[in-house]
């Protein structure tokens, strides 16, 4: 029965727990606006990047590093159209 | 018949396969682009609730954690229908791939029991600039669940009838690697849908 339950994606399972529980204190505890947005910048993208190194094997084949360039070509395009659309819809821009 | 490699996975065997899941990971490129797009538009319609509902007046933080653990739950026992495809043993891995479809499905009726709250609660998709993105964005992730649902069923039924092959552990895998994606788009969605707009 063991042999179906590899300790790494095991240890990869509990600590997505764990960023899910830290996550939570943005709604549990008392937070400023700029410290919960920090918390769960760093708890979303590290369970994203857990997802992809450990339970979708984006690192094993010899097509990794294309892999790897491509889904951080998306984040970045992402990162740039929300950025983006913020500055340009939301923020404030009269100096 | 292609060339098979016995050295690697049944689902990289070919040159056909290593392509095909290659592929499919620049297919998630571009799904993630999509996701971004409606979380652009979310963040900047965000407060445009015009007389409707604000986000902390609708969200419920029940559903959301129930959906978040369940989703998690079944992207672990997705991984774990791969390894024990890696190992050979269909049967588990038809457990696994049948556990991870049921808690799809769990996730599925938690999301129309939120819809129908939403539209109770005067939050329905014509309300608001709000309330619009919203139920799209939910929505657009709901509806690729779905598709799994149907998806995962067929790649079940497939390996059922003729067990592990190059093409079938290839989709196997495939599959894998899409409901991975939902669960990290419900992460983003989870984090800055759900939390950020009840804090």
């Amino acid at each position: 029965m063991a042999k179906f339950f590899p300790i790494g994606q095991v240890m990869g399972f509990v600590f997505s727990l764990v960023l899910t529980f830290v996550a939570l204190l943005v709604y549990f505890t008392d937070m400023s606006m700029k410290t919960g947005m920090i918390v769960l910048l760093v708890t979303a993208f590290l369970q994203a990047g857990l997802q992809f190194m450990i339970f979708m094997h984006a690192g094993e084949t010899k097509d990794k590093w294309s892999i790897y360039s491509n889904i951080a070509y998306g984040f970045g395009l992402v990162i740039i159209t929300v950025l983006g659309t913020l500055l340009i819809l939301l923020w404030d821009m009269d100096m | 018949m292609a060339h098979v490699d016995h050295s690697k996975p049944l689902e990289y065997a070919t040159e056909e396969n290593d392509l095909k899941i290659f592929g499919f990971w620049v297919f998630l490129g571009a799904e993630i682009m999509l996701f971004g797009t409606l979380f652009a538009s979310y963040f900047a319609l965000v407060d445009r609730t015009g007389t409707g509902p604000t986000a902390a007046e609708i969200f419920e933080i029940g559903p959301v954690l129930a959906e978040t653990f369940i989703l998690l739950a079944s992207s672990f026992t997705i991984g774990l229908a791969i390894h024990a495809m890696r190992l050979g043993s269909k049967k588990a891995t038809l457990t696994f791939m049948g556990i991870t479809l049921a808690l799809g499905l769990a996730f599925l009726s938690v999301e129309m029991y939120e819809f129908v709250h939403y539209v109770h609660v005067g939050a329905g998709i014509t309300v608001s600039a709000f309330t619009s993105i919203l139920l799209t964005t939910l929505g657009t992730h709901g509806l690729h669940v779905t598709l799994g649902f149907f998806w995962g069923l067929s790649i079940m039924i497939q390996i059922a009838k003729r067990g592990f092959t190059p093409a079938t552990a290839n989709k196997t895998f495939i599959f894998s690697l899409y409901w991975h994606f939902l669960d990290v788009v419900w992460i983003f969605i989870f984090s800055f849908v759900y939390l950020k707009g009840m804090m």
